[in-house]
């Protein structure tokens, strides 16, 4: 209750971080309950192409006809799931490898450090692209584990060097005279520790993912079905948006809704950053 | 500083090495096996035997299908060191290395420039942030900052494209340069380059000088705290000198740290941009290349990519020192390496994870 007393002490102060925090809720929400109240209808007319905005369409319709706003929506879940899947891979892969590695320390630790030193330098995205140029999958489960495929690796860093200077603590050693396992000590005693740390990667891990997530679909590159953001700029893009004014809104919706919960997710970090860093709040 | 060089050196190959058998092994292994995708192909295009159709997959992925894997892995890593990446496989007369070697100027052209103004811009605007903490000024710009690192740069290159070029005709649409100006080291072709990497550059630097700003911002702020700085100041020392000596060199550290850092992530970033300004750059061929299934000229770009990457973080990790001389000392290279890897952890530029 305290950690809740506290966001909202905080959060009360930095308005804009609590608009982050609605917002990325609003989206959570849209994203669980977005399918069940809007349809994209399968119907196409042409006659009904770029229409403005109405009552009946409120952001319009897009080439083929068919309501932006509804499309908008639906495609809220499959980048959220997607996301969501990826960041908990990357920080369950990122916080394993830290912690084991550091509090390991010695050569394990500098054989993996050196493993991470090479994924951490190999360029993400065009990795990315070829595996997934490759493999060519729908299933989200596969898109999140091709989606962490690096990101891991600097989480792993930053969560060692924490681990390296808990190990030594009191707490821990008490634990290993005990004779605690190997799983104990770093998902009971060292896990909880860097627990906010672990919090705040997860968000940015769910914004990187989507950058990237939303970045293949948009080229084409993972399969093109069904309703989501990517695939809706990707659509819009082919149909000849660019080249007229009419499609603006439809051209721009998606990328509406992406940008508003990136941004939102950036805020939502940085007050939860000055929740679990009581330093930051001084300054 | 020699073993420092070494070390750095090392690791540098060790990076390549490790692309190129992840190269292999996808063109080999992956469920998708382009290989054989490759000669089903062929045979289903008829006209061939099978000798020749043999032959034209090694001609194009320099393997031999039916070889041992550890005699295919072994010569693809050998013709790779002897920059034989095989043949495009949607035109066969060119090479990958040709094909290659002509983009990858370009890329490093933009992104280069694009490091470059977004380090500066990024660091200025950081640094005013710092010095006019509570003003109006910094509350406003640092919301509009975070606003733009926030956003995915190929939406801004999209939207630039929209804005700019498609509706509107202010700048050319696609290419590196004009094509009635032939290259050459002339001020018509120099100018006409630069008129159509504005767009792609100015996509990079508005989505990523941002991070700098915050970033610089956050270290000198804490710098402005510490007690060194005030003890300067108590010394009488000109505030020019503070800012300076003391301020400014220890603010940048961690920048320079992160610089290394960014440069995979504008390369990785250079796909997207490339691709929607039609700017023949490695980035530009890599979708192509995956779009017409031409897995050699893929793999060609993503080893140079890489290559390029691992080189330019070489070339930071040698410029380092010069900026922390204590790096390259023996008795206080420890300590520095802590600071450097405690300024990894601090300065977070988005996306660098991806």
């Amino acid at each position: 209750m305290s950690f809740l007393s506290d966001f909202w002490r905080i959060a009360r102060a930095d308005r804009t971080g609590l608009a982050g925090a609605v917002v990325v809720g609003f989206y959570v929400l849209m994203a669980v309950f977005g399918p069940l109240v809007a349809h994209v209808s399968t119907v196409q007319d042409p006659m009904k192409a770029y229409l403005p905005p109405s009552w009946h369409h409120l952001l319009g319709t897009d080439s083929f006809g068919q309501d932006v706003m509804a499309q908008v929506i639906v495609g809220t879940r499959p980048i959220m799931e997607v996301g969501v899947l990826a960041a908990s891979i990357t920080v369950f892969v990122g916080v394993v490898v830290g912690l084991v590695s550091g509090y390991l320390a010695g050569t394990a630790d500098t054989v993996i450090m050196r493993v991470t030193d090479v994924v951490l330098t190999v360029p993400g995205l065009p990795l990315i692209l070829v595996i997934s140029s490759v493999v060519r999958t729908s299933s989200p489960v596969v898109l999140a584990l091709i989606l962490s495929v690096t990101a891991w690796a600097g989480l792993a860093r930053a969560v060692r060097s924490q681990a390296l200077s808990l190990r030594t603590s009191d707490f821990i050693e008490a634990a290993r005279l005990q004779g605690a396992s190997l799983t104990n000590i770093v998902g009971r005693q060292l896990l909880p520790n860097v627990g906010p740390y672990v919090a705040i990667n997860f968000l940015l891990a769910i914004t990187g993912a989507m950058y990237a997530e939303v970045g293949l679909f948009l080229l084409g590159i993972a399969p093109v079905s069904g309703t989501n953001w990517g695939v809706m700029i990707n659509t819009a893009m082919n149909q000849g948006a660019l080249y007229t004014s009419k499609s603006m809104l439809y051209l721009f919706s998606p990328m509406a809704a992406i940008v508003i919960l990136q941004v939102a997710f950036v805020y939502l970090t940085r007050v939860l950053d000055s929740l679990f860093n009581p330093r930051l709040r001084v300054q | 500083m020699r073993q420092y060089v070494v070390k750095r050196l090392v690791m540098a190959f060790a990076i390549v090495y490790f692309v190129v058998s992840l190269s292999f092994f996808m063109i080999r292994l992956m469920p998708g096996n382009p290989m054989s995708a490759l000669e089903a192909q062929l045979q289903k295009q008829g006209g061939m035997s099978p000798a020749e159709i043999q032959q034209r997959v090694q001609a194009i992925y320099g393997l031999t299908p039916n070889e041992p894997l550890w005699r295919q892995y072994v010569s693809y890593i050998w013709n790779a060191l002897h920059g034989d990446l095989g043949k495009s496989i949607s035109d066969p007369s060119q090479s990958v290395v040709h094909v290659i070697a002509n983009a990858a100027p370009w890329t490093i052209f933009i992104v280069g420039s694009a490091l470059v103004l977004s380090f500066v811009t990024g660091l200025a605007v950081g640094a005013l942030l710092a010095a006019f903490q509570n003003s109006a000024f910094s509350k406003s710009m640092t919301f509009v900052v975070s606003f733009l690192s926030a956003v995915p740069n190929y939406l801004v290159a999209i939207v630039l494209l929209y804005l700019l070029t498609d509706v509107h005709h202010y700048f050319p649409i696609s290419g590196a340069y004009s094509v009635n100006i032939r290259p050459g080291f002339t001020f018509g072709f120099i100018g006409s380059a630069i008129y159509h990497a504005v767009l792609p550059v100015a996509a990079f630097v508005i989505t990523s000088f941002g991070a700098w700003a915050l970033s610089m911002k956050g270290t000198a702020v804490s710098v402005l705290g510490s007690e060194y700085v005030r003890a300067a100041e108590s010394r009488g020392l000109s505030p020019r000198r503070v800012a300076q000596s003391y301020v400014g060199r220890n603010s940048l550290l961690p920048q320079v740290t992160g610089l290394a850092l960014s440069v995979g992530f504008l390369f990785g970033g250079s796909v997207f941009i490339e691709f929607y300004f039609s700017y023949p750059g490695l980035g530009y061929y890599l979708i192509n290349s995956i779009n017409s299934r031409d897995y050699s000229v893929m793999m060609g770009c993503f080893l140079l990519i890489t290559t390029s990457v691992v080189l330019a973080n070489f070339f930071v990790d040698l410029v380092y020192p010069a900026i922390d001389p204590r790096i390259a000392k023996p008795g206080l290279a420890r300590r520095a390496e802590e600071d450097k890897e405690a300024a990894e952890e601090t300065v977070a530029v988005p996306g660098v994870g991806v």
